[in-house]
Parts: C-alpha cells; sequence; structure tokens
C-alpha cells in the first residue's frame, strides 16, 4: 500500500501526466477492494451525464478567439480612456483590464500572453520601474478568477454540487478586495512618478466606446444574462461562444477563417487536458467515499483541531503548499470532494470554501515551482524565471493578506446570497 | 508508411474536433433561440451535447497526448542529467502507455457489454456506438506514449534526438 503510493508519487513528481497517476491509484483501489475494472471507464463516461459542463468548452473556445482578436488592444485604449486621467492610472488599467479578460477567458495564462504585452511596454515607456511592471503584469494574469464566468468557478460548482449563479454573486466582493487591495499597493509603491498617462477627454472615451462596439454587448448580455437569472450558465457559454465566432470573422474579421481550425484545436486541448483529469478523479473520488476517506480524514483532523479558525488557518496554508505543486483545475477536482466534508463539519459554508479555495490557488499561479504565469511571462518577457519570482513577491504577500480577509470574513462572500 | 499514417491520423483528429466543436456550438445555439424564443425544443438536444462534450473531451485528450501536453507536476527532471532524464521520460512513456491499454481494455470490455445488453441512448439509439469513444480514446493515447518511449530510448543510447 505505502509502496505503491510511494512509487506513484515519485512517477508524479517526475512528470508523468496526471490523470495517468490519478487512474493508477483509483485502479489500484479498484482492485484491493475486489471492485472490476470496468468501473474506471464507467466513472469516466459520467463526464456526459454532468449538463454544466458543457460550458467549460464553449468559454475555453470563446476565451481563446477573443485573444486572437484585436479585443485585447481595444479593452486597454477603453480602460485607459476610462481611468487614464487617475494618478498612477496605467497600474489600475493594467489590473482592471487583466481581471476583467481572466474572468471571460477562463484563467488558462492566456491573460499573460494577450495583455501583458501590450501592457508591459506602456508601463516601462511612462517610466515605472522594471521590475514593478514585471511582477504587475504577471500577477495581473490570473486576477479575476472571482468573477464570473471564470473557469475555476464553473468546475467548482461541478465538484461541490453548488450552485453556479451563488458562486458568481459570491466572487464579486472579494475579487473587488483584491483589485483595490493591488491597486492601492500599486499607487502608494509608486507615489514618486504619479503623472497621469493622459488627461480625461470625452472625446477619447466616445472614440474607444465606439471602437469597443462589438464588445461592449459581450459582458452585458453574458453578466447581465447570468446574475439575473435569464440564463443558464451553459446557455450563456453557447451564446459567448457563437457571438464572438461571428463578430471576430465574420464582421470585424480580425481572425482568418484559416486560423480557426488551430485555435479550436488549442482551446479543446485544454478542454481535454482538463477533463481527463476530472473523468479519473471522479473514479478515484467515488473510490475514496467507499472507504470512507472523508471520515476518517475528518475525524482525523478533529482530534486535533477543534475550533473554526485553527481549521480555516490550516486550510490555507494546506491550499498554499497544493497550489504550488498542482494546477488549479487538477486541484480542484482532485481535493474538493475530500475537504468539502471536513469543512462542513466545521461549520464551513460550502459558496465560502469555493471562494477561499479559488483565492489560495489563485496564488499558485505565481509559486515556484510549477507557477503556470511565472513560466509564460519568463518566456515571454524573455526574463529568468528567479528575476520574476523576485518582482512578484511584493504582489504575492499582499494576495496572502487578502486571501486572509477574505477567509476570516465569510460575510464578505456570503452577504448578497440572502443567507 | 508510419509517416503517412500519422499524417492521416493528425488530420482525422483535428477534423473530428473542429467538427464536433462546430457542431455544439450550433446545437447548443439554436437549442437557445428554440426555448427562449419559440418556447420549444429538441427532446434529445440536451443528451446529445453532453455525449458531444465527452467526445471532445477524449478527443481533445487524444490531441494533447500529440505534442505531449499533459498536465502534469514535474519537479523532479529539472535536477536530472540529460542522459538520466530521457531514461525517466522513457519509463514514464512506457507507464503511460501500460496504463492507457488497461483502461482501454476495460473500456473495451464496457462497451460490448452495452452492445450485448442493448443499452440505448437518445431514446432508443443503440448505446455502444457513442461509448466506443472511450476505449478508442484511450487506445490512442498509449499508442502515442508507446512511439514516444521507443524515441527516447532511441535517443537516449544514441544521443540523437528525431
Amino acid at each position: 500500500m505505502i509502496l505503491v503510493g510511494g512509487i506513484l508519487l515519485l512517477l508524479a513528481l517526475l512528470g508523468a501526466p496526471l490523470f495517468v497517476i490519478i487512474a493508477a491509484s483509483a485502479m489500484w483501489g479498484y482492485y484491493r477492494n475486489d471492485v472490476d475494472l470496468s468501473a474506471l471507464p464507467i466513472e469516466v463516461f459520467g463526464i456526459a451525464e454532468m449538463p454544466v459542463l458543457l460550458a467549460i468548452p464553449l468559454f475555453t473556445f470563446a476565451g481563446y478567439l477573443l485573444s486572437e482578436s484585436n479585443a485585447p488592444k481595444r479593452l486597454v485604449r477603453l480602460t485607459g480612456a476610462l481611468m487614464g486621467w487617475v494618478p498612477g492610472g496605467l497600474a489600475i488599467v493594467c489590473l482592471a483590464a487583466c481581471a476583467f479578460f481572466t474572468a471571460f477567458t477562463g484563467a488558462s495564462g492566456v491573460t499573460i500572453i494577450a495583455l501583458g504585452a501590450l501592457l508591459y511596454p506602456a508601463l516601462k515607456q511612462a517610466g515605472y520601474p522594471e521590475n514593478f511592471n514585471l511582477g504587475l503584469v504577471t500577477s495581473s494574469g490570473s486576477l479575476g478568477l472571482l468573477f464570473a464566468p471564470s473557469l475555476p468557478l464553473i468546475l467548482y460548482g461541478v465538484v461541490a454540487a453548488v450552485p453556479i449563479d451563488d458562486l458568481f454573486i459570491a466572487g464579486v466582493l472579494p475579487g473587488l478586495l483584491m483589485l483595490v487591495m493591488l491597486a492601492g499597493w500599486c499607487l502608494w509603491t509608486n507615489r514618486a512618478i504619479r503623472t497621469p498617462i493622459d488627461q480625461f477627454s470625452w472625446s477619447e472615451v466616445r472614440e474607444a466606446v465606439w471602437e469597443t462596439k462589438w464588445e461592449i454587448p459581450l459582458p452585458i448580455v453574458v453578466l447581465g444574462g447570468i446574475y439575473s437569472g435569464y440564463f443558464a450558465v451553459s446557455e450563456a457559454a453557447a451564446a459567448t461562444a457563437l457571438y464572438v465566432l461571428l463578430i471576430d470573422v465574420l464582421v470585424l474579421r480580425e481572425v482568418a477563417p484559416s486560423r480557426l481550425p488551430h485555435i479550436m484545436r488549442d482551446s479543446m486541448v485544454l478542454v481535454g487536458g482538463i477533463f481527463i483529469i476530472l473523468g479519473m478523479s471522479l473514479a478515484s473520488t467515488n473510490y475514496m467515499i467507499d472507504a470512507e476517506v472523508p471520515d476518517k480524514l475528518f475525524r482525523f483532523v478533529g482530534s486535533y483541531v477543534s475550533s473554526q479558525a485553527t481549521f480555516l488557518f490550516l486550510l490555507i496554508v494546506f491550499l498554499l503548499i497544493l497550489g504550488a505543486i498542482l494546477d488549479i483545475f487538477s486541484a480542484l477536482v482532485l481535493v474538493v470532494p475530500l475537504i468539502l466534508p471536513v469543512a462542513q463539519g466545521y461549520d464551513v459554508n460550502p459558496v465560502h470554501l469555493g471562494i477561499i479555495f479559488l483565492a489560495a490557488m489563485q496564488m499558485g499561479y505565481l509559486t515556484p515551482p510549477v507557477g503556470l504565469n511565472l513560466f509564460i511571462a519568463s518566456y515571454r518577457f524573455d526574463k529568468s524565471i528567479t528575476q520574476i519570482y523576485l518582482s512578484t513577491l511584493p504582489f504575492l504577500l499582499i494576495l496572502l493578506l487578502s486571501v486572509f480577509v477574505i477567509t476570516y470574513w465569510p460575510a464578505l462572500s456570503l452577504v448578497m446570497l440572502d443567507r | 508508411m508510419l509517416k503517412t499514417l500519422e499524417k492521416i491520423g493528425r488530420f482525422l483528429e483535428d477534423a473530428t474536433l473542429v467538427v464536433m466543436l462546430c457542431v455544439l456550438i450550433g446545437l447548443a445555439a439554436t437549442q437557445i433561440f428554440l426555448r427562449n424564443v419559440m418556447d420549444t425544443g429538441f427532446v434529445w438536444a440536451d443528451e446529445l451535447l453532453r455525449l458531444l462534450v465527452l467526445w471532445l473531451a477524449l478527443m481533445g485528450a487524444v490531441a494533447a497526448s500529440r505534442d505531449d501536453k499533459h498536465i502534469r507536476i514535474d519537479v523532479l527532471s529539472r535536477f536530472l542529467s540529460r542522459k538520466w532524464k530521457l531514461a525517466a521520460t522513457a519509463l514514464l512513456d512506457l507507464f503511460t502507455a501500460l496504463i492507457c491499454s488497461v483502461i482501454a481494455w476495460h473500456a473495451a470490455g464496457f462497451v460490448m457489454e452495452a452492445r450485448e445488453y442493448e443499452d440505448t441512448l437518445l431514446g432508443g439509439l443503440p448505446a455502444w456506438p457513442f461509448q466506443s469513444i472511450l476505449p478508442i480514446a484511450f487506445a490512442l493515447i498509449g499508442y502515442r506514449y508507446l512511439i514516444f518511449f521507443f524515441r527516447h530510448i532511441y535517443a537516449a543510447l544514441t544521443g540523437v534526438e528525431q
């Protein structure tokens, strides 16, 4: 038992595909309990029994397509026109534009590629120090994870069986808190260079709005539709995918039709990578629930930890370590089924747990050794990974502080849910 | 011969993904239109959409294995020398191929059983053709990693990477 676990762990750390490790451990569990191994493919087939999953390929495709168009450029121009007059406004433009774009493209690292390339030179030109720019652009790439319709929020709703609409509402204030805290720090640390990028001008706002006229309906329809309850999440996703496809290929013609198969394939590679892990972890979770692992875990934790406050503290520490070694999607499907029952034992609201989970895992994008954004930024801006890491450190500390506030102030997440 | 086969395979794989995603978007959008504007809808559409998601997911996973793009942890391998790294990768390839073929084998059993018991989907259609993506996808992923295994062994022994 321990030997098999140890070998699998070693193979995982050497870089075996994660779904293979989960599959192997599930099969080992089945084998030891005399369950027929054909139970595993049957569990994977369970992917076809979760209606909400439909939203994920649709939003992923729409996000990939948006990042290939000129939408990022227009988004930066519009945010600049609206907020560029604030002293130190460019940093805030960066945070706001990235958060918005990440929420819409599902936190798969495309934000840094699509927006970072525009914002990084602009920040440099405005006289911000290089390390600040690197840190800002790299850490902005995962902001917005808590805003609808981000993929991790949807996936948490699927795995934890929590209404996704509730999660979308619960994420708003904690997400804003992160933004405000980071913006405050950016303003304070750059108080020497407070020159606004531009004076506020109505004509620039008008022009920028006019240029963005095709994209502006998108957030209104999607967010308005979801928050008002008119659209189900998967309907909003289908509308988004079709709309973005028509606008970018037929109306604006910014994406050549010959590029479409590549974009479709690339986005489906990401979806396949996430869903195959989801399928395998459906199998391993089932086995673990049969073996009463969550109960045992709760009893074990309960014998050492009595108060909710201590539990939450340990949870954050655990999630930070987890975020450093696992990407957010795998962590969601693997760990949530195990810690959800434990957290409920400590009276943690499942919706609040989801917000804590994602807020803490968001930092995982920025922590070595596998922080995705560190690698993307290092590759994109041609800087060493150590320099990127040091430059993101202050941002990481601010995010950590915000994670503590979000965790110990449940009302921030739950106040708008009437409960 | 193998190269042409691989080319055809790649084309089929990409074409399947593109066609299925287009159908998914089209059908999901039609369904919204019918539901909200005409106040009706296809009864079978929701189930078909869910099956399409499964197919897309598994075909996407096959496509991810083409470029070895599966999600992994990989913290130790950067401390290994080139030769040891190749050897470790070859070992992982073989392990992946093995696990995938075991899954494919049992998935094939699951499909045969569904065929034997005449399970149905979508209000009467036989279920097994829809389920057959399971053994096919895992067999393809396993096949890809078996090829990777031979390549990496070759590279570890000769020092030449193809």
